[in-house]
């Protein structure tokens, strides 16, 4: 569904992706780990289509992405259609005057009568636990509210691709814990999710498969996640764990704890 | 966990109509460009114009007064020489960058004066976009030689008040900040726009209010931090000026500017 070849990304002299090929079919759930700055947003901006390749090419369902092709009007509506992004910061995404009318943004662009528009926006109030905020003002939600209605409003496009760029980042612990149990629901409902993260528990949960991006902005690893994260080795070299992680059978520790065993 | 909906099971089936909205592509690409212009001048200072930035800016603003003020075509054509040789000296981008602007502004002084030509004036035709060049280039060779923080903190040498130099100093860091910010938005705004916007200035004035709530919450953070900070109201600007060798050619090379100034003055 996804395929990059070779693509390398260059911003005024400065490399932020360097060679990269992967391929991600669909219905995959795949996270892209990888230390601050090794290029993961930078690569999920390019696979939404808002900046493009220096060199390389990137493909979407055998399709090549390139500004000429987005400048395609009809074709750039529908690629944004099926491809849904969360941003890290979700507050840069809100951009209506209440919850409501943020969620009925695309459907209503995409032609749906009002009933249907509400059958959908209501459908995702309550999938994402929101009903109270319905006519509230976004901006002055609390940051998983926002979050949620980030999420909320990029459902309502019912996308074939979620992608979440640091989808933890000032979340509290419980609506951490609910969140990773939404992506994986929503991968088993038949998306296919790509999650940026340096969050190695979450990364566990939510995915099958991990590639990991090192401060060359090289891929220094594409394996099944449980591999990966056996590879404390790799973890320490591009400076994501630090000597006091380690794994107690299936499940890694990023804190420094004393055993009593 | 809700059971997820149907719809969102399904896969979409969608016809996306045509829309006119080009103006979200042209606002991102205004964005960027602003805020890599800022970016890139904070983040470097040409090695081949080593004099301070307190004389850079003091005789760049001594140039622009003497090239205004004289009526002498041969001094104004030194100064042209003077500044093209300086510009010479730059990086080929920032030669590009310095001209493009310098050559619009010198084009449309042409035009406005064009009239005032053909009744017979030709003094103003032949003088002023003259001028009008040689003043914007040493401006842009200024701003592309030139760190901002650098100018901003050599207005200390001029006496501008602390309290001046910090809101300078502050108002171009929230430029960039408050930039990325907006390209951000206008990021999810492009996003999100799969079909038929029938508010698009409704869009875009969503982008802009919660703009302003967002530079409201920042500065209101920011006075906050500042009082954790001991903040009083005071703000002092450390004046690491050192004065060089080259400093001494270039108010020597100034002088002489002045001096020549006074001659043709005299002459006249």
């Amino acid at each position: 569904m996804i395929e990059l070849q070779n693509v390398s990304y260059a911003y005024e002299g400065s490399t932020a992706l360097d060679g990269i090929d992967f391929k991600i079919e669909k219905g995959e759930s795949v996270c892209l780990l990888g230390p601050n700055g090794s290029g993961k947003s930078t690569l999920l901006k390019l696979i939404n289509g808002l900046i493009f390749a220096s060199s390389g090419s990137y493909l979407f369902d055998g399709e090549e992405i390139t500004q000429k092709k987005l400048k395609d009007v009809k074709f750039s509506k529908h690629f944004h259609q099926r491809l849904g992004f969360v941003f890290q910061d979700s507050e840069a995404q809100l951009f209506c005057s209440n919850v409501y009318d943020e969620i009925a943004f695309g459907p209503r662009q995409m032609g749906m009568d009002e009933e249907t528009v509400e059958k959908r926006v209501d459908d995702c109030l309550a999938l994402l636990h929101l009903e109270s905020f319905k006519s509230r003002q976004p901006y002055h939600l609390s940051g998983g509210e926002k979050k949620k209605v980030a999420i909320a409003a990029t459902l309502a496009l019912n996308p074939d691709v979620l992608i979440l760029d640091e989808p933890m980042n000032g979340l509290d612990p419980r609506t951490e814990r609910w969140l990773a149990a939404f992506i994986i629901e929503l991968n088993r409902a038949g998306k296919t999710v790509i999650t940026s993260t340096h969050n190695l528990e979450l990364v566990q949960e939510i995915s099958h498969r991990a590639i990991l991006f090192d401060e060359t902005h090289h891929i220094a690893a594409d394996l099944p996640t449980e591999k990966l994260l056996e590879n404390i080795d790799l973890l320490k070299k591009v400076n994501l764990v630090d000597e006091y992680y380690h794994v107690h059978e299936d499940h890694g520790h990023e804190l420094f704890h004393i055993h009593n065993y | 966990m809700e059971a997820m909906p149907e719809w969102l099971t399904a896969a979409e089936v969608y016809d996306p109509p045509t829309d006119k909205d080009r103006f979200i592509d042209k606002s991102i690409l205004s964005f960027i460009g602003l805020i890599s212009k800022i970016k890139q001048q904070s983040g470097r200072e040409h090695d081949r114009l080593w004099v301070s930035p307190v004389f850079k800016l003091a005789f760049t603003i001594l140039y622009i007064v003497l090239v205004s003020s004289t009526r002498e075509f041969t001094f104004v054509y030194i100064m042209l020489t003077y500044i093209v040789l300086v510009l010479a000296a730059l990086p080929a981008p920032d030669i590009r960058k310095c001209l493009r602007g310098a050559l619009i502004a010198t084009v449309f002084t042409y035009i406005i004066l064009l009239p005032s030509a053909l009744h017979g004036n030709s003094y103003s035709i032949t003088m002023i976009p003259v001028k009008v060049f040689a003043s914007i280039t040493a401006v842009n060779i200024l701003s592309y030689s030139t760190r901002w923080d650098h100018i901003i903190a050599s207005l200390k040498r001029f006496h501008f008040p602390d309290m001046f130099i910090f809101v300078f100093d502050i108002t171009i860091k929230y430029i960039v900040m408050l930039g990325e910010f907006a390209l951000q938005m206008l990021y999810a705004l492009k996003l999100r726009s799969v079909g038929h916007n029938k508010s698009k200035y409704g869009s875009i004035g969503g982008v802009g209010g919660t703009l302003f709530l967002k530079s409201r919450a920042m500065s209101e953070e920011m006075y906050s931090a500042m009082e954790c900070r001991g903040f009083t109201g005071e703000y002092h600007v450390t004046d690491k000026f050192k004065f060089s060798v080259y400093d001494g050619v270039y108010c020597a090379l100034n002088a002489g500017f002045i001096w020549m100034f006074v001659y043709f003055q005299n002459l006249a």
